[in-house]
């Protein structure tokens, strides 16, 4: 259904409360009064940031495009019908290895990708916020990973993080709030594999629940995670930090897509968005964006005004640059036994091993790998991809149940030839279609070599036959709004504030410098923390 | 009651009562657990086979059945069973756990075959031999002196800490979320403590008494708690049939119960045994 065609759901000051089937939460409207600040998106980054300045004592509107739901009776063990978390809109795809956009990493939803993520909540490792000065590529963060720490830790009791009792790298952590999940079956491969090639492995840190939490039930291992979590195990911006925004005061609006960002003498003064059919003007004294790494450029973007010809907080040149995916490439074969990698989270177990260890690689950065589990009909795409088709694909989907694999995650660098851009060509909103053009570089390619033939040999030394590599996939989409310590070489400074615009923010996946070698979204929310305390703590100071 | 023999001990009753709730507390846990397991290996019937006499026997006791001749001995051979069960039981558990990728991992403890769980068939299978001893008037089991209460007393300050352990470690995995998970890793361990002075000195203490009656009620809450706990999982109790497998054990917290009162049973013991 077009968002166009929905009816919002929190209004009348109420939101629906996402652990009761049909239930509500008193929400705080402020109409179209003047807030302190106004969030766009309301996922990893503007969801977390929406609870901790609705806490601070702000006045905050946060605003998503897509649908409030109730998890519970919302979401259907239906991989199709569950297509409504996704951000399908047009966008243009091109460069020498065109992304594919939407299921994969985009979501549209009140609580944004994180109703549809998978949850795995890994901490960069340290050296990666100075890389450049430390491991000599990409460039450095403006932030210091000890005070990280301290952010990563907030996060991960916020979520109820279940991990492993200790970690085997880097530098100490504190023990995570549950305890991990049991091993399904591709784990226990993936486990088998690190131990006879000598390398380490651990139980995959997961936002999701291994004892119950308040209202919300402990996991039942079901694999439908993709699909959006049907139990509230899954714990998303949708089930923690935005019931505590909306009790701190916050209004969220859902269905409300923000297409343009007023500006005057050097500030912004609100956002002209639209909700229930038409375009509404929103009065904010600070504008955050927080769209993902292709909305918030081209919301930017198409912020374009005499005084900012080239887009909002963009002197620098370097907004929609520097694109950034995590590769994603996969092996795939057979078992002798039943291991139903669709059961469960996947990505039960995790080997960090090509993060720490930089000896032996003939290309900059780091990755990890941990079992995938697609859902049927994404496998049987997937396997059809491979040029399966009629009987084949059948026997193939037959042996659904002994197939296992393992997926990379691994670091891309920055390019700026990497870029999101407008074009001529209007969506739903009349707004102009974002262009994505992405290429690999060399390191890519020379750690998408790498990261194959290991994880081969790793199904290899535990008697996976048949095997086969799926060389052409991508999660997670970066750093094109980058922050840095120096105007002209980015665009926002560590407390996610615009260089060139003092009231207008920048808090999600965008802001990242370099990509690292684990899945973002934790290091969002811990960006999203720290920058709701600084914020808090320029307002004490009279900085705003 | 009618038609039974007189009560032949008090002490011997109370212990048998404790050794029949135990076995209880194994039958159900082990059968939902075992089920579970979809009885994989074949021995997997034994500990329900055995602790199913076990509560036959050691029920009969605490009614205030005599045990002797025929019967009797039958009545030894179902406890020593028992024993050697959970004995085999042990390895088999800790053999299930060792050969998982990663050996002797916490989540290796906490997700397969529970270690200490078989343990509980060796404390209801001697305890039942206790009873059983003590209810004929005998003096010793095997080589160990009954009369005077402290083998028993200390017994049962083993297996409480044994148990509280289990508990510690069980807790652990659902990492304490309810602040009452800590109730049975406090408790008992005081309970074991003072039980276990008392076998060492021969002199009860003050807080001994108090501290075995509360574990014996806790062992109740312990199952009230455990129901609650299984509500909180997808579908609650409407789920029974998933989340009783799933959720906390509402069978185990009991075995508390058992213990504590077989622990009062050896305190009676002690007590007979000073006044001479
Ligand atoms: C399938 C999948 C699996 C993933 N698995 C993991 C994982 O295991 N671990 C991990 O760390 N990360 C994972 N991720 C990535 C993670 O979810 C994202 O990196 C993270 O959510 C990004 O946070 P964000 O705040 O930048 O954007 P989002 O969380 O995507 O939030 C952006 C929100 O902004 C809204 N929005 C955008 N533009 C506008 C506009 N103009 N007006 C109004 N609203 C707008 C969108 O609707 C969306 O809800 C996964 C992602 C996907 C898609
Ligand atoms: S497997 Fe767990 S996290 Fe995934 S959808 Fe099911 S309950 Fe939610």
């Amino acid at each position: 259904m077009s968002a166009e065609a929905q009816a919002p759901r929190a209004l009348n000051g109420q939101a629906p409360d996402v652990f009761t089937p049909g239930g509500w939460v008193p929400m705080r409207e402020y109409g179209e009064e003047e807030v302190d600040f106004l969030i766009v998106g309301t996922g990893a980054g503007g969801g977390t940031l929406a609870c901790k300045l609705a806490e601070a004592g702000f006045s905050v509107v946060a605003m998503d495009a897509g649908a409030y739901w109730r998890p519970l009776e919302d979401f259907a063990s239906d991989e199709h019908e569950q297509g409504k978390l996704y951000w399908n809109d047009d966008r243009i795809v091109d460069g020498d290895n065109p992304l594919k956009l939407g299921a994969n990493n985009s979501g549209k939803a009140v609580g944004g990708s994180t109703v549809h993520y998978m949850m795995v909540s890994l901490r960069f490792r340290p050296e990666w916020f100075k890389s450049r000065s430390k491991l000599g590529y990409g460039v450095d963060w403006p932030l210091d990973w000890r005070e990280m720490w301290t952010y990563y830790r907030e996060v991960e009791e916020a979520l109820s993080i279940s991990g492993p009792v200790t970690y085997p790298w880097g530098p100490k952590r504190p023990r995570y709030p549950y305890r991990a999940h049991p091993l399904n079956g591709p784990a226990r491969y993936l486990v088998e594999g690190a131990e006879k090639l000598g390398i380490q492995w651990t139980e995959t840190p997961i936002a999701t629940l291994s004892a119950p939490r308040g209202k919300a039930h402990p996991c039942v291992y079901r694999g439908f995670c993709m699909a959006g979590c049907s139990t509230n195990a899954k714990q998303s911006a949708l089930n923690t930090w935005l019931p505590r925004a909306l009790s701190a005061g916050a209004e969220i609006r859902d269905l409300a897509m923000a297409g343009r960002i007023e500006s005057r003498e050097g500030r912004v003064t609100g956002v002209h968005y639209r909700r229930e059919g038409e375009w509404r003007f929103q009065k904010a004294k600070n504008v955050v964006v927080a769209g993902y790494a292709v909305e918030t450029p081209r919301l930017l973007l198409n912020s374009a005004s005499p005084e900012c010809p080239d887009g909002l907080a963009n002197s620098s040149g370097l907004v929609g640059k520097n694109l950034m995916v995590h590769l994603n490439q996969s092996v795939f074969g057979r078992t002798q036994d039943d291991a139903r990698f669709y059961k469960a989270p996947p990505s039960l177990a995790v080997s960090e091993h090509w993060n720490y260890e930089d000896a032996g690689k003939d290309y900059h950065g780091g990755w990890c790998y941990m079992p995938p589990g697609p859902l049927a009909a994404s496998w049987a795409r997937l396997v059809a991809g491979k040029g399966l088709w009629g009987q084949d694909l059948l026997d193939e989907m037959h042996r659904y149940n002994n197939a296992v694999g393992l997926k990379m995650v691994g670091e891309v660098l920055p390019y700026e030839r990497n870029q999101v851009t407008l074009t001529d060509q209007a969506d739903e909103y009349g707004l102009p279609v974002p262009r994505i053009t992405f290429s690999y570089g060399e390191n890519e390619q020379a750690m998408i070599r790498h990261a194959l033939g290991f994880m081969d040999q790793a199904l290899d030394v535990v008697g996976i036959t048949d095997r086969w590599q799926n060389p052409d996939e991508t999660a997670h989409l970066l750093g094109t709004a980058r922050m840095g310590s120096d105007p002209a070489t980015s665009v926002v400074d560590a407390d996610c504030r615009s260089w060139d615009i003092p009231n207008l923010w920048i808090c999600d996946g965008s802001v990242f410098p370099t990509s690292g070698g684990v899945n973002p979204s934790l290091t969002i929310q811990a960006i999203a923390c720290r920058t709701g305390d600084r914020i808090a703590e320029l307002a004490r100071r009279g900085e705003l | 009651m009618p038609g039974l023999p007189q009560p032949s001990d008090k002490a011997a009753r109370l212990i048998a009562g404790g050794a029949s709730l135990v076995a209880s507390s194994v039958l159900a846990d082990a059968g939902i657990e075992h089920y579970r397991g979809s009885f994989e290996n074949r021995a997997m019937v034994l500990p329900l086979a055995g602790s199913a006499l076990s509560i036959l026997t050691d029920t009969r006791l605490a009614l205030g059945a005599r045990a002797s001749g025929g019967t009797g001995a039958l009545a030894m051979s179902v406890h020593a069973a028992n024993v050697a069960i959970g004995a085999a039981g042990l390895g088999f558990h800790v053999y299930n756990i060792l050969k998982q990728p990663g050996g002797f991992t916490f989540g290796n403890v906490f997700y397969h075959a529970p270690i200490a769980a078989p343990a509980a068939l060796m404390v209801a299978g001697t305890l039942g031999a206790t009873a059983l001893a003590l209810g004929k008037g005998a003096s010793r089991l095997g080589p160990v002196p009954l009369a005077s209460g402290r083998s028993l007393a200390g017994f049962a300050a083993f297996a409480l800490a044994g148990t509280s352990a289990e508990a510690a470690v069980f807790h652990f995995r659902g990492a304490y979320h309810n602040p009452f998970m800590w109730v049975p890793v406090v408790v008992p361990p005081i309970a074991a403590l003072a039980l276990g002075k008392a076998a060492v000195t021969g002199t009860v203490g003050r807080i001994t008494n108090p501290a075995l009656t509360a574990t014996a009620v806790l062992g109740f809450a312990g199952a009230a708690f455990h129901a609650y706990g299984v509500s909180r999982n997808m579908g609650g109790w409407r789920n029974w049939r998933q989340n009783l497998i799933v959720g906390p054990p509402i069978p185990a917290p009991p075995s508390f119960t058992g213990i504590a009162i077989a622990g009062l049973g050896a305190l009676l013991l002690m007590r007979r045994f000073a006044r001479g």
